[in-house]
């Protein structure tokens, strides 16, 4: 068969299963899984009375701290808690290799039943839950997948955002502020991380193939967000007649913004991944911020919790399931924090709504 | 008897201070987690082999701060020694690979200690810029890609193994505190070490060559950054750019709470040792405590604090 024809039927082989699923084709596991909506994540109360006589114990291991992994540790407590599991510790590695191995280590002398994680890196992490896998303990997955690690052997399941979607929504609501024409930046994650770099690279496939009269005018990689900034500054300097700008995360998107006012700039737009209470306030503001696109974190820490009792009771867990990905703009601001963080938005941004 | 209590009064508390320290914080964790599998032996051995490429880089920065330098480049020089010994042993007897991460960590050294000793660049700065510079080669060597290492021999040696059932990383501990601990104390070298961070001038009039061993101090703790690149990739059967980044400031705390000073004349490789051993355990115990991320770092910020106030404050006195 030609590779061509080959693809063309591997692409409606996924649209297919893509539709008979009800999820989205593009956000695929990293290794090719494709996906089951988190909202079919369930358990029947006969199940949920199984497992609560169980006096199962969980551990969350982290790959850093930030409202993301709040919002996904609180709709895992949640679910925990409905279960009956106790939850006996909680690691951040700092995106460090060595230090999720150790925290790995450290976490088996409680013996868990059930660790929720995201794996920093598929090489290292390989051999770093490998003492975990050998003790049996039910292991789910947030994003990446250690290399050589087999389904329903070694993990229970991933359990991931919709990267794809949110990549593309960021550029669907940029294009939209800016006309559908015009000249943008991107702001890359410069790093070997799956989560980031499958965001970035939605951005820049949508905006390129869907938009044909905006063009990516400058690329700058960041790999310090505290240095955005800067990185902004030289951007805004050599291209002063940017119409917007895609920021990787909330965090550096900040420094862009801090750029963008030095400057006394208020017509270039912003769009970023993530909820963050000072990007939220200027968007509120009619400032530089015209949408920030975000991922249900905390159906996202309750989907992972319920894998992981599926792994209790050996239910056949899906391979790969997505929480859906939400625009988030000035009219939405109120219900979008609700449905990623399960919370109220902050109180600035409740004020400045007023 | 009368010689006997002068010999005790003439004890130096300070040197004690990490060491009683260390003790009670072992004694509260173990009362406290007496049913969190905290005692076990595995998670004592734990222990002591998340710490050893800390403890291995606290020795090298023993030598450093006694002579009055400091060498902020260490967390990179562990990245780029490990990336190099994984791609060399991708095709390579294991011994070639292990040779080129530590070579690779000794040269940086020496390219930092040419430009301290004989440049007469103050190392603060020199290292900053190497280590600027060297975060780079990290990320550029595999262009951020990790490396796996499939080799059994070199991960058993510089990981996982064990030699008559001790585990490796405790074997590379052991070892290199009894050699550091060793020239240190006992030999010529780490006299003049002293010598050279109690005064240089002196040193000199004296006829210690000042600037061989500035330069030998900084070739030392490049390589044993080396070293520590090798254990972090043998225990993960890889290597990558992050490996080593968030060490500096754990290592200097760890040598500090030991008891070495950081402006030079005085320190212990135990004490390092055990300003090491610490520091995970309190990252493991407040972990088995099943305290928050944020409880956990607030902790332990507080008991560091004290650990250091009371081993400065004695030093002082």
């Amino acid at each position: 068969m030609k590779p061509r024809v080959q693809l063309k039927l591997t692409a409606i082989a996924a649209a297919i299963a893509a539709l008979s699923t009800g999820a989205i084709a593009q956000t695929m596991g990293p290794g090719g899984e494709s996906p089951t909506l988190a909202s079919e994540v369930t358990l029947t109360d006969a199940e949920v009375q199984q497992i609560k006589g169980m006096d199962a114990t969980a551990a969350l291991l982290w790959h850093t701290s930030s409202d993301f992994v709040n919002a996904v540790t609180a709709g895992a407590e949640d679910e925990f808690k409905r279960l009956g599991i106790e939850v006996v510790a909680t690691t951040d590695a700092g995106f460090d290799s060595a230090k999720q191995m150790s925290d790995i280590e450290t976490v088996m002398a409680k013996s868990p039943s059930i660790i929720l994680a995201l794996p920093l890196d598929p090489t290292t992490s390989a051999q770093a839950f490998k003492s975990a896998v050998d003790a049996g303990v039910k292991i789910v997955l947030l994003s990446n997948v250690p290399s050589g690690y087999v389904q329903g052997k070694d993990y229970v399941g991933i359990v991931t955002d919709d990267l794809f979607q949110m990549g593309k929504q960021a550029a669907d609501a940029l294009a939209e502020s800016i006309g559908g024409k015009g000249k943008v930046a991107w702001i890359f994650h410069d790093a070997q991380y799956y989560v980031t770099n499958q965001r970035d690279n939605a951005f820049k496939q949508t905006i390129e193939s869907d938009y044909p009269d905006i063009e990516i005018v400058a690329e700058a990689g960041i790999a310090d967000p505290a240095r955005a900034e800067e990185i902004a500054n030289a951007l805004i300097t050599k291209n002063p007649d940017l119409d917007g700008i895609y920021v990787t995360w909330a965090e550096p998107a900040e420094g862009v913004l801090a750029a963008l006012r030095a400057a006394g700039n208020t017509t270039t737009k912003i769009v970023a991944l993530d909820l963050s209470e000072p990007l939220a306030l200027d968007m509120v503001n009619d400032g530089n911020v015209v949408a920030l696109t975000a991922d249900k974190a905390y159906e996202l820490g309750r989907t992972m919790a319920t894998v992981g009792a599926y792994g209790l009771i050996d239910k056949p867990a899906p391979a790969f399931s997505v929480a859906p990905a939400i625009t988030v703009t000035k009219e939405n601001v109120a219900d979008g924090w609700k449905q990623s963080l399960n919370r109220e938005p902050p109180q600035s941004v409740i004020d400045a709504m007023k | 008897m009368a010689a006997k209590l002068a010999a005790f009064k003439a004890v130096d508390p300070s040197r004690y201070i990490v060491y009683v320290g260390f003790i009670l914080i072992l004694i509260g964790f173990s009362i406290v987690l007496r049913d969190d599998g905290f005692l076990t032996t595995r998670n004592l051995l734990n222990i002591v082999q998340q710490t050893a490429p800390i403890t291995v880089m606290a020795v090298g920065m023993v030598f450093v701060l006694t002579a009055g330098e400091i060498d902020l480049s260490i967390g990179p020089i562990v990245a780029v020694s490990a990336l190099i010994s994984a791609i060399v042993l991708r095709e390579n007897f294991w011994f070639l690979g292990a040779f080129a991460g530590l070579l690779a960590g000794a040269a940086i050294g020496a390219m930092n200690g040419l430009l301290v000793a004989y440049m007469r660049l103050p190392s603060f700065l020199v290292t900053l810029a190497t280590m600027g510079f060297l975060a780079g080669v990290a990320r550029w060597l595999t262009d951020l890609k990790s490396v796996p290492i499939t080799n059994d021999t070199f991960n058993g040696i510089f990981g996982a193994g064990t030699l008559f059932g001790v585990p490796s990383l405790v074997m590379w501990t052991i070892g290199i505190v009894f050699l550091g601990h060793f020239f240190y104390r006992d030999s010529r070298y780490g006299a003049h070490v002293h010598a050279i961070g109690d005064s240089p001038l002196s040193a000199r009039a004296v006829g210690i060559k000042v600037d061989r061993v500035r330069f030998s101090v900084m070739v030392l703790s490049g390589a044993c950054a080396g070293l520590a690149g090798l254990l972090y990739s043998g225990r993960l059967h890889g290597a990558r750019y992050t490996l080593g980044e968030t060490d500096l400031l754990t290592v200097i705390a760890a040598v500090i709470v030991g008891g070495t000073r950081l402006n030079g004349g005085v320190g212990t490789v135990v004490g390092a040792l055990i300003g090491s051993l610490l520091m995970g355990l309190l990252n493991n115990g407040l972990i088995l405590m099943g305290l928050s991320v944020s409880e956990q770092l607030m902790v332990r910020g507080v008991i560091l604090l004290a650990a250091i106030a009371l081993t400065l404050r004695e030093t002082r006195t």
